[in-house]
């Protein structure tokens, strides 16, 4: 039987802390037991990245993800871990709230839909928008950000949704574009990119 | 036209409108086109098949004449240019 982290009831990041450890450990094959979707799409991205292979399974509430290390060889391996080539710029954008500045909220939340109006209609776009805190309520509740976030994932641009903050607002379900994501991804696509912007 | 653009004088002539098209037809905010006008304001963005209602819209609100003006938008970029719809858009609209 392959080595088996629980991480039923563990909040974000820890699962995904957890099954670092089993890979650094040289675990080959393990599974990692949590009790939420984000949890498994983090696990899943985690094993992408780091050249493992992921299998689900889930009953009466446990997903049970299964890593084992792909077949591969080093330059596969580092392909896998190396971030994805953004189809868009050298740049991202960070939004940590859902309205632009401080002051009048409604005046605030026209500026935002602007400013997405404007980077999706322009020639110059990011190769990632992050959403975190506040953010997380533009890819979810707002009709117009929506649209235009869809225009800029089809041209390319990775669309990251903070996982964490999707539940702290109940809005997990409610997400109408990007990817669930994490600490992890998030401060990579700033750490990788050339400059980012702070809405 | 490819689409129409509603520009406003004033920030909250730009957010009351919205309440109200909001009700008639989907719209969208956009900032105002540099072809219109060289300030940075808040421009309302609608279809053109929606010209008609959205222009009635408006005429049945508080917001008089003089405080909003439509334009009829067609191509991008360095091919765009922006017309603008005269007074009386409701009854026009069928024109354009």
């Amino acid at each position: 039987m392959s080595y088996v982290v629980d991480a039923k009831g563990k909040p974000c990041p820890t699962p995904v802390i957890l099954a670092k450890q089993a890979m650094a450990e040289g675990h080959d094959p393990f599974t990692v037991l949590v009790d939420n979707p984000t949890a498994v799409e983090n696990l899943k991205r985690l094993a992408g990245n780091q050249g493992f292979t992921a299998a689900v399974r889930e009953a009466d509430g446990v997903y049970a993800v299964d890593f084992a290390k792909g077949e591969g060889c080093t330059a596969c391996e580092a392909a896998v871990s190396s971030p994805l080539p953004a189809a868009g710029g050298d740049w991202a954008v960070f939004v940590g709230r859902d309205i632009i500045g401080d002051g009048d909220r409604e005046l605030g939340a026209n500026l935002m839909r602007m400013f997405f109006y404007t980077l999706a209609q322009g020639e110059d776009k990011p190769g990632a928008v992050l959403f975190m805190n506040a953010g997380v309520k533009l890819p979810t509740l707002d009709e117009q950000v929506v649209d235009h976030l869809k225009a800029l994932h089809e041209a390319g641009v990775e669309i990251l949704v903070c996982g964490t903050c999707l539940n702290f607002y109940s809005l997990a379900e409610q997400l109408k574009v990007g990817t669930v994501s994490n600490m992890y991804d998030i401060v990579t696509r700033m750490q990788k990119a050339g400059k980012v912007i702070t809405l | 036209m490819d689409y129409g653009v509603i520009t406003f004088s004033s920030t909250y002539g730009a957010i009351y409108a919205q309440k109200v098209l909001k009700e008639v037809a989907p719209i969208q905010v956009m900032p105002v086109l540099r072809e219109i006008s060289l300030g940075c304001g808040i421009a309302v963005r609608f279809r053109p098949e929606d010209l008609e209602r959205v222009a009635a819209a408006l005429a049945a609100s508080t917001l008089k004449p003089e405080e909003y003006a439509f334009y009829a938008v067609t191509g991008r970029g360095d091919h765009l240019t922006a017309r603008p719809i005269p007074d009386g858009a409701a009854s026009t609209g069928s024109a354009i």
